[in-house]
Formats: C-alpha cells, sequence, structure tokens
C-alpha cells in the first residue's frame, strides 16, 4: 500500500472512531463499558434470573455464553458496518481518486479493532473473575478461530458492500442473514446437544468452526476442530479472492451507481 | 515539448440507465459476465486532451455538455467507457464544490482527511494547519461539524486544503462561482501567483471574464464533443456569439406563443458600420419603432451594457419629459430615435436594450437587443470615459 493511502486508511479509522463515540457522554468509555455491562446482563439472567439448563460440561453458562457471543458479535457488526461502506461515503468516492475497498477495510478493520478490544476485555474479567485459565495451545487455537472470522468478516463485507450499491436490498438482506446466522452458529448452544442430523449439516457453516475453536480453545472444555476450523479458513480465504475478482469486474462502476 | 502531466486519448463516458426498478440488478449482471452495463446514455466522446506542465486550460460550455463529467475521468474518479487517461504527478481536485468533506464532521478532521488524499500527514500536516485556517479564514467555524457550513465556507476550506498541498495540477470545477467576492479574489490572486510558479490548472467555469484572466488555453464542450480548441480568448468568443446566435434564434419563437402588448417592432443602430461597429467619440444612435394598442402612447426605455450584462446607462422617454412620434404606417405605432453624441463608451463590446413601456411608464413589456463594437485603442480602465482634467498642484 502507497504511505498515502495509509495516511488516509488511518485519518478513516480515526472517522470511524469518532463516529462511535463522538456526541456520547461517556465518550470512548464506552469501549469498556459496553462489553462489561453485556457481560454483566448474561451473568444475570442466565446465571440467577433463569439458570440455563443447557450442558456446558461443566462451564457456567455465563462463561459458555460470553466466549461464543463476543466472537459471533466481532464478526457481525463487522458485516453489517461494512455492508453500507461505499454508500456512506458516496461524497468521497465521487471527488477523489482512491481504491474504494479502502472504505470497506478502514470500516471492518475499525470495528474489528473495537470489538476485539471489548473481546479481551471480556476474556480478562473472565480470567480474573470466572476461572477462565486458558494453555498455549488453546490461545493459540483461539486466535486462529478469531483470524477466520476477521478474514470472513472482510470476505463478506466486501462482496455485501459492493452488491449494495447496485441493489440497495442488501443491507437489509444482510441483517436478517445475521440474525439467522446467529441461531445456526453454535452460540447459544453446543453443536453435542443437537441432533446428530442437525450437528452434521453445521459442518456446511463456515463460521461454526471458528466461534468453536475461540470456545474450546479458550475453555478447554472441549477439543478445538482443527480440521473443520482449517476448511473454514480456506472458505473465508477463497471467498475474499471471489471479493477481489468481483471488484475488479464490478468496482470500476461503482460511481455510475452510487 | 515537456512531456504532458495528463494526457487524454479517444476519451467517452456512456452513464447506464438505472431508472426502473429492474436496471440495477441487470446492469450488476452484465458486469459480472464482463459487459457493458446494459442501457447508457452517452455524455462524453472522443476527447483528445494534452496538458503540459505550466499549462492552463478552461473548459466550458453549456450545462450537461460533460464539463464535469470530462473532470472526474481526469481525476480518475469515473471509469471510462471508451479511450484512456495517462497521468503524471500529483493531481489536486475540488470537484462539485468541496473535497468531499462529510457533514458531521468538523472543518478540521475534514480537512486532516483531505490533506492526507493529497499526501499531506503527520508532522508535515500538523505544521500546516495552521495556514489552511488561516486561508480558509472561516474563524471558529473550523471546529464546528460541517453540516453548519454555507456553501461558501465549504468551497474555502476545500480551496484552502489544495492551497497547502499545491498539487502539480489543479483540477476546479466551478469553485470561483460560490465565494464571496473577498475570497474569490484571494483564489485568483493565488491561482495567478501558482501559475506563475509553474503550477499547471484545468478549470471549468462559466464566467468567461475568469477563464479569459486565468487561462492561455480553452476547449469548448458541446453535447460531449469537443466544439472549439485553442487560444482561450477565440474560444471563449466562439463561444460567446453561439450564445448570442441561439438567444436571437429563440426570441421569435417566444414572441410568436405570447406578444406582449406593447412590443418593440423595430430596432437599428445608426452611425455604426457594417460590422455593427463605430469609432470611440462618435455619435450613436438609436431608432426605434414601437407597436401597441391604437391610441394608447408607449414610453421607450433604451439602455446600454456591456457585452457581459454589466449595466452602464439607461434613460426613457418619459424620463426626458419626451412624447414618442407616431408612425405614419398606422395607429398604433410609433416611433423614436435617441442619439448619444460624443459617445462616451471604451473600446469594447457592448449591447443596446429597447424596452416597451406602457403609457404610464410603469411596466416593462417586451426587450430587444442589438450588439454593436466601439473601436478604439484606450488604456484606461472600465466602461465610460469620465471627463476629467489634471491640475498643477
Amino acid at each position: 500500500m502507497p504511505p498515502a493511502h495509509r495516511a488516509v486508511l488511518r485519518e478513516l479509522l480515526r472517522r470511524e472512531w469518532r463516529e462511535r463515540y463522538q456526541g456520547s457522554l461517556a465518550g470512548g468509555a464506552w469501549l469498556l463499558l459496553q462489553p462489561l455491562l453485556q457481560l454483566l446482563v448474561l451473568a444475570f439472567v442466565f446465571g440467577s434470573l433463569l439458570p440455563a439448563r443447557v450442558d456446558t460440561a461443566g462451564l457456567s453458562f455465563p462463561v459458555f455464553l460470553a466466549l461464543g457471543l463476543f466472537p459471533w458479535l466481532l464478526f457481525a457488526n463487522a458485516v453489517s458496518r461494512g455492508t453500507t461502506s461505499y454508500l456512506d461515503h458516496a461524497g468521497l468516492i465521487a471527488r477523489v481518486p482512491l481504491p474504494a475497498s479502502l472504505y470497506v477495510h478502514a470500516r471492518v478493520l475499525a470495528s474489528v479493532l473495537v470489538d476485539g478490544l471489548g473481546l479481551l476485555l471480556v476474556l480478562l474479567v473472565l480470567v480474573l473473575g470466572f476461572g477462565l485459565g486458558p494453555t498455549p495451545a488453546g490461545l493459540a487455537a483461539a486466535l486462529a478461530g478469531l483470524a477466520v472470522l476477521v478474514v470472513a468478516a472482510l470476505a463478506f463485507s466486501r462482496i455485501a458492500a459492493l452488491l449494495q450499491v447496485f441493489v440497495r436490498d442488501c443491507a437489509v438482506l444482510v441483517g436478517q442473514l445475521l440474525g439467522l446466522g446467529f441461531f445456526l452458529t453454535p452460540v447459544l448452544y453446543e453443536r453435542a446437544q443437537l441432533p446428530a442430523a442437525f450437528a452434521g449439516a453445521l459442518a456446511f457453516n463456515p463460521l461454526a468452526a471458528p466461534v468453536e475453536a475461540i470456545r474450546h480453545g479458550l475453555s478447554g472444555h472441549a477439543g478445538v476442530p482443527w480440521v473443520a476450523l482449517g476448511l473454514s479458513g480456506l472458505f473465508a480465504v477463497l471467498l475474499l479472492l471471489g471479493s477481489i475478482a468481483l471488484q475488479r469486474r464490478a468496482g470500476r462502476h461503482l460511481e455510475d451507481f452510487l | 515539448m515537456t512531456a504532458p502531466l495528463i494526457e487524454a486519448r479517444g476519451l467517452g463516458k456512456r452513464y447506464p440507465v438505472v431508472g426502473a426498478r429492474g436496471d440495477r440488478i441487470a446492469a450488476l449482471w452484465h458486469l459480472l459476465r464482463g459487459r457493458p452495463p446494459g442501457r447508457e446514455v452517452e455524455v462524453l466522446a472522443g476527447i483528445d486532451l494534452r496538458i503540459a506542465r505550466g499549462e492552463s486550460m478552461a473548459v466550458i460550455g453549456e450545462n450537461g455538455a460533460g464539463k464535469s463529467t470530462l473532470l472526474k475521468l481526469l481525476t480518475g474518479t469515473l471509469t471510462p467507457s471508451s479511450g484512456s487517461v495517462s497521468r503524471h504527478g500529483r493531481i489536486g481536485a475540488l470537484l462539485e464544490l468541496g473535497a468531499g468533506f462529510h457533514p458531521e464532521h468538523s472543518g478540521r478532521d475534514n480537512v486532516r482527511l483531505a490533506a492526507a488524499i493529497h499526501g499531506l500527514s503527520g508532522v508535515a500536516l500538523a505544521e500546516k494547519l495552521p495556514e489552511i485556517e488561516a486561508f480558509a479564514g472561516i474563524g471558529r467555524y473550523f471546529d464546528e461539524p460541517v453540516k453548519h457550513y454555507s456553501s461558501g465556507m465549504v468551497v474555502r476550506l476545500g480551496f484552502a486544503v489544495i492551497a497547502a498541498t499545491r498539487p502539480d495540477l489543479l483540477i476546479t470545477d466551478e469553485v470561483l462561482a460560490v465565494g464571496d467576492e473577498r475570497f474569490q479574489k484571494k483564489c485568483i490572486r493565488w491561482i495567478d501567483g501558482y501559475l506563475a510558479d509553474g503550477g499547471t490548472l484545468l478549470l471549468v467555469s462559466h464566467s468567461l471574464y475568469h477563464v479569459r484572466k486565468l487561462c492561455r488555453r480553452a476547449l469548448w464542450l458541446h453535447e460531449g464533443r469537443i466544439a472549439a480548441e485553442g487560444e482561450a480568448h477565440a474560444v471563449a468568443q466562439a463561444y460567446e456569439a453561439w450564445l448570442e446566435a441561439r438567444e436571437r434564434s429563440e426570441e421569435p419563437a417566444a414572441a410568436a406563443t405570447g406578444r406582449p402588448e406593447f412590443h418593440v417592432a423595430t430596432l437599428a443602430l445608426a452611425g455604426t458600420d457594417a460590422g455593427g461597429a463605430l469609432a470611440a467619440g462618435t455619435t450613436l444612435v438609436v431608432e426605434a419603432g414601437l407597436r401597441g394598442p391604437p391610441g394608447e402612447r408607449p414610453h421607450l426605455l433604451v439602455g446600454l451594457v456591456r457585452a457581459d450584462g454589466t449595466p452602464v446607462y439607461g434613460v426613457s422617454s418619459e424620463m426626458d419629459g419626451v412624447a414618442l412620434a407616431a408612425d405614419p404606417a398606422g395607429p398604433g405605432a410609433w416611433r423614436a430615435r435617441l442619439c448619444f453624441p460624443a459617445l462616451a463608451l471604451l473600446p469594447g463590446r457592448y449591447r443596446v436594450r429597447a424596452h416597451a413601456m406602457d403609457p404610464e411608464a410603469l411596466r416593462l413589456f417586451d426587450t430587444v437587443e442589438r450588439e454593436f463594437t466601439v473601436r478604439g485603442e484606450a488604456r484606461e480602465l472600465g466602461l465610460v470615459r469620465l471627463p476629467h482634467h489634471w491640475e498643477a498642484p
């Protein structure tokens, strides 16, 4: 990337950051408050209010849920914010000759950084307060899972953002699909609890393995699905290559349709 | 000859037609198969252009002639449908007023991004920021969201960034039309200095005054094609002539649809030669024939304006207490003859405007114009030669 583009990316990141917290009283403190509050709510609802009867192999349910939910949110937030990147930057795209995918990358990167920091904070709380103690091998698995999620988020965002320029229904559809994906991915439940037929079908969800890799890696309560994670990683990379090919074909005409 | 900063060969642009609901998805489908995106309208075709370092070129033409599209293609924000553009050096563009500022962010934040786009960031930007702030001269608004700006302030800020980054080639689109007069002068002064220092300019403007003042070459676009290209004065003049010819051809049509109650039937200038020119200091005679309802004697208002429309002088028969003479041609026909002896107008192109007015001289009914040129040499400034003399102090 030429240095000028790096500087622009840096400025776009600053801008994303400001857009999130500008005008709010707590400002950047929300970065810490939001995941902690979310965790508190989870612990209260599923720990005290309606103790979950899900079999979590000895893991307390709030911990089990947090280890699935925060990685999923990292993915889902990135995709839903990334989808409107081009539309939200139409003014710049019309006036400034920059590679348009820069705008998607800034969006996704900003979202991943914010949510990644939140995830780190949650993990810290889980380690200090809930007795979570990941092994180095487990941490590596979690990092690998996270990497796959980020690459997939980038690929999905690039494709959705481009389609959104041509067909404005795309953002609505992405919202619906993310809602569906939440339930089709083992966030609220464990793959082992599903009837055999459904558990097998999860193999077709490329997001299942990375979420499980993060959860199992960090908690150590079940084995890391390395093979499935590898396939998911391959899928994410292929999707990214596909998005590049798509960009090459249709991306040249963004300005005509914005 | 120096290498061109920008060169376009056979440049053309067709926009997709996306009015109907299915057009967009169809266009996407065509693009994915590597075809052109379905139905298209052509807005620009066959443009060859070459701008060398140190040149200044204006693009003129009517609205919709393709000027902005051409600038976008040259800048690179649009992909050409045909032909190619090659660019060398840093290009700074102010397209569609403003550098793509985001309304929610402050002027300062927008400047940071705009400057980064022009390759100015980090320490270099921190050094330049006060200069940008001073050039824009928008005071405390610099830290307000851009949505609270007037359109003039947006342009000031955009221009300030350009001024600070000093691109090799400056491409601007009607910036000078928005700012107030003081800022316009500041911009023009800056552009003058920039050109004198070897800068290169490509300017779109509807102000032929700016075109003549700032540019040495001009390109006249008409319906997406080059109508003329060459020395700025000559192209601007050709364009002006074409505009006037078109206006004249539209006038009778307007008259036919609703003939005013009182109208100017004939207007002629005596004292001018066949080309409509007279020497400075000679007598200009305006002869007008008016028509109106029988028995109602109209008044005549005559105005002299410079070719660009700047008023010089206007006077009516009512002001001077003159009654128009009845024309033997018939009832309702009137004649007037107005003389300007020793015409004080400085050499240049002017127009006589004649208006028919009602008998009370309250309402204007009709406007007819004739153009004339005052010949001669004069180094004086302005429109008219005022009587004056120098005295020993």
